[in-house]
């Protein structure tokens, strides 16, 4: 006979604490699948440093900087957001959630533009100009298009998450108490932050 | 009871003067690789230390830490010694091979 039984906390309970726990573990295993990343970079950059340093000449520092304050904003417009709701103030919370999506919009207009500048004097890998770089030179162009481009990916992820929850706090299913999916959102678009919080120097700024 | 804390509200104030200060880090990074390239040199240390102060406000302020239970801080403390203990035996496979 099957016994009929109930797993603790199953059913309709909400429990906010594990809910963000879980997010936490998720945001854990982003954190340790770039972290690898970081490491490929660091010990080919140790490997090639002259060649490195060349490559990154080709990057735009002014366009960076506009990127990380833009990611920056969007940091603290989401935070506020959840300030905003948790005092009650739900259109506020709607707006500053809107600025954060805004900003991640304004994140990927500003990246296309430097990916498209890249791209036409060919230093997309397999193209013409990236093949007959020196291998210290298209090893740099590739860990650049990989990683902002894996980067870019959770921008407009994280961008759709809070758009979702931009609904959601809408139509009242996330509010005040039930805050829950707002504060996951907000760590998820923080956690993108700080990767970009480590991309920005080890591409754009050692010179 | 659990249920029966109150949840803590981050003031606004305290959100910008986190944005703020990650500003300034921001300038400072900047900063000294275009104008200091000479004085000082901007190596990986030294961006690293720079990006990490930046990772623990935006980790300490922006994503709560400062006001969570324990158990948050002792997590991403592991995870980090995790990957730093991961990177340095990476780096010295390929310094002393």
């Amino acid at each position: 006979m099957m016994e009929h039984f109930v797993l603790p906390n199953s059913g309709h309970v909400r429990d906010a604490e594990s809910n963000k726990l879980g997010m936490w573990l998720f945001l854990f295993t982003e954190l340790l699948l770039f972290g690898g990343l970081f490491i490929v970079y660091l010990v080919y950059r140790a490997l090639n440093p002259d060649a490195f340093l060349l490559a990154s000449f080709e990057l735009s520092i002014p366009m960076g900087t506009i990127n990380t304050v833009v990611l920056l904003t969007s940091s603290m417009t989401i935070a506020m957001s959840i300030t905003a709701l948790q005092k009650g103030k739900k259109e506020l919370a709607l707006y500053l959630m809107m600025a954060t999506v805004a900003a991640a919009l304004i994140f990927m207009v500003i990246k296309f533009f430097e990916w498209n500048a890249k791209i036409h004097h060919g230093l997309f890998p397999g193209m013409e100009t990236y093949s007959s770089l020196p291998a210290g030179e298209s090893l740099f162009f590739f860990l650049y298009f990989f990683m902002t481009g894996l980067h870019a990916l959770h921008v407009i992820i994280g961008a759709i998450f809070i758009a979702v929850v931009i609904a959601k706090v809408g139509s009242d299913k996330v509010t005040g108490e039930r805050i829950s999916l707002l504060e996951n959102s907000g760590l998820y678009w923080h956690l993108v932050d700080v990767i970009w919080i480590y991309l920005f120097p080890l591409f754009y700024l050692i010179h | 009871m659990k249920e029966n804390e109150i949840q803590h509200i981050t003031s606004f104030r305290e959100h910008f003067s986190t944005y703020v200060s990650l500003v300034i880090l921001t300038i400072m990074t900047v900063a000294v690789s275009v104008f200091g390239a000479d004085l000082l040199s901007l190596t990986v240390l030294t961006a690293m230390a720079i990006a990490t102060t930046k990772a623990v406000v935006v980790g300490y302020y922006f994503m709560h830490l400062k006001y969570d239970p324990m158990i948050y801080r002792l997590l991403v403390g592991i995870v980090m010694l995790l990957f730093v203990v991961f990177m340095i035996l990476t780096i010295f496979d390929y310094v002393f091979r």
